[in-house]
């Protein structure tokens, strides 16, 4: 169907896509959540990285 | 002179006591409440028959759950369509021309259905961040979309009535300092000019009721997806 409201009920997902698609609404949910998990995951990580301190050269 | 232009903006205070509270309560003593008798006079009669009928339009697409909001956005819509209307006579004050006003509203307001949302029914709240059918590769750049597009929703809601009242006000007085400035020099401009304020005056009392309208239906529909 090209226009109209998608049930989700039409379609056999297996694996993966089972919990991660953009048809059902939990799939469309998992992938708001996981969208959002990554992004505080890549903000974390460069919060967290430990700066490099610059040599001491001897003067 | 450019100054002089916003002064219809200012909060209004005498001997240090701000005028706006009187303001915002005007619409209570223009909307009587209904009598305990069984028949009310001609203008009760009319002014609820419009809300009834204004009300149900509202709240025709929304499920019965979200019914329990009728009561919160009928008032506001009496609200700011009294505040507009009453802003277009002349010399007065418009509470709803102020960012702060509006935003106070819509915040509010916009916070209360999204947390209602998350709150029911939080999977389809978060579900409808990713639009149905999307490609797989497009997924995280549209839930930043969405969700960015869900945060500016209530600055676009303070800022559109904002902008639609003061821009309208500040048309009204410059056409109209026109208009005075060039009946001396110029009569025949200055009747022109005359008419197009006249003409700016009926669309700016058919801005004032569009917005409060628009205002109201816009929160209606969020409502309708939170519900």
């Amino acid at each position: 169907r090209m226009a109209g409201h998608d049930a989700g009920n039409q379609h056999q997902f297996t694996g993966l896509a089972k919990h991660f698609n953009s048809y059902t609404i939990v799939g469309r949910r998992n992938c708001v959540l996981a969208t959002y998990a990554s992004l505080a995951a890549i903000f974390l990580f460069f919060k967290l990285k430990p700066k490099k301190k610059p040599a001491v050269t001897e003067k | 002179m450019t100054l002089s232009l916003f002064d219809q903006f200012l909060s209004p205070v005498v001997c240090w006591i701000p005028l706006v509270a009187i303001a915002i309560i005007l619409p209570w003593i223009l909307f009587p409440s209904p009598t305990t008798r069984w028949l009310n006079n001609r203008s009760l009669t009319s002014q609820n028959w419009f809300l009834s009928q204004a009300t149900s339009q509202i709240f025709l697409p929304i499920n019965p759950p979200g019914h329990k909001w009728a009561l919160l956005l009928s008032s506001l819509l009496i609200f700011l369509t009294t505040m507009n209307t009453a802003g277009l006579l002349p010399y007065t004050f418009t509470p709803t021309s102020q960012l702060s006003i509006n935003m106070g509203l819509a915040g509010a307001l916009w916070m209360g259905v999204v947390i209602l949302g998350m709150r029911t029914q939080p999977t389809h709240s978060l579900g409808h961040l990713l639009p149905e059918g999307a490609p797989a590769l497009l997924t995280p750049i549209l839930v930043i979309i969405e969700t960015i597009s869900l945060f500016i929703r209530p600055i676009a809601l303070g800022v559109r009535l904002t902008a639609n009242l003061t821009a309208g006000h500040l048309l009204i007085q410059l056409t109209s300092t026109a208009t005075l400035a060039m009946l001396t020099i110029m009569p025949v401009t200055a009747i022109f000019t005359g008419i197009l304020l006249f003409l700016l005056a009926l669309l700016e009392a058919a801005v004032a009721l569009i917005q409060a309208y628009v205002f109201v239906l816009l929160l209606s529909l969020y409502l309708q997806e939170n519900v």
